[in-house]
């Protein structure tokens, strides 16, 4: 009875009143990441036969493409803007196929679909590239960590 | 059992409200074509106007007798991905008739200021009465 009156009474849906907190940091290369450490754990997956590291390759492989669908749908949900859908026709296409196609390395060993996600990647990167880039979403690394700490330690060497 | 007082009390004064401040036919009229847009709010950008929680009665037909102007509280897609929806609150309406809609609490929320004025004729519909929590039950907007 109190289930039913609720269910009467309770909105159909929500309306979002959020911050997204924007922080205007954006660059696929995340989730590209995440794709390449899936093709690469599915060729190791295929040279074992070690049934506990397959298993195990199996498990990170899941994480790894939810973490490269998590990476795809920011930049399609928070980065892209409608300006950049007028400019490519199939931004919402490659962005909705890439999010599948991180699903369908989810479900497979299949070394192709892994590829495919990638080439997915790369296109929604060319699109990003496109449209200001790292110029625009990332911040200027002065100085590269690797090269200031190669430095030390060629100094010490020297020294 | 207090639950179940407590949600006919909000349906009785959702009604009180409705007849109290808009008398005549069309009052009810609004309650029965709003009752299927019953929508809750989610998120804290729109305090201290609605809180998290509230429940709304939104009108599909809400701006039908007249444009939204600055002000008034819309449901609108979100520009970016539209089957989610927003509430905001019209801050200005661009000179080609776009609404420039922003949260009551500007820095949790984010609005025109991100996605852009949106299209009037995207809104969803106009939300005008909270009917739970009762306490805080009545008009809106």
């Amino acid at each position: 009875m109190l289930t039913r009156l609720i269910g009467a009474l309770a909105p159909r849906r929500t309306v979002h009143a959020h911050c997204d907190i924007p922080c205007g940091v954006y660059d696929p290369q995340q989730a590209r990441i995440e794709a390449e450490s899936c093709y690469k754990i599915i060729q190791k997956y295929n040279d074992s036969s070690d049934e506990l590291f397959r298993a195990r390759c199996i498990v990170v492989k899941e994480e790894r493409a939810d973490l490269a669908k998590h990476h795809i749908d920011v930049m399609w949900h928070d980065y892209f803007k409608p300006e950049h859908v007028e400019k490519f026709a199939d931004l919402h296409e490659t962005c909705w196929k890439a999010s599948k196609q991180g699903s369908k390395v989810k479900q497979t060993v299949d070394i192709n679909e892994a590829q495919k996600l990638l080439d997915l990647i790369d296109r929604i990167d060319h699109m990003w590239r496109e449209t200001g880039g790292s110029t625009a979403t990332r911040m200027q690394q002065l100085e590269p960590v690797g090269g200031a700490a190669s430095d030390v330690a060629a100094s010490a060497v020297k020294g | 059992m207090g639950h179940r007082n407590r949600g006919a009390a909000a349906l009785a004064l959702a009604g009180a409200a409705v007849l109290v401040r808009a008398p005549g036919g069309t009052a009810i009229r609004r309650v029965r074509r709003s009752w299927d847009w019953r929508m809750a709010v989610e998120g804290g950008s729109m305090l201290p106007a609605l809180r998290p929680g509230d429940w709304l009665l939104v009108d599909p037909h809400g701006f039908d007798q007249g444009r939204p102007a600055a002000g008034d509280l819309v449901v609108v897609p979100d520009p970016r991905l539209t089957e989610r929806w927003l509430v905001k609150r019209v801050w200005a309406v661009d000179p080609d008739g776009r609404l420039d809609v922003r949260g009551d609490s500007p820095a949790a929320s984010t609005d025109s200021r991100t996605f852009g004025a949106v299209d009037p004729a995207t809104i969803v519909g106009r939300p005008w009465l909270r009917y739970w929590p009762i306490r805080r039950g009545g008009r809106v907007g």
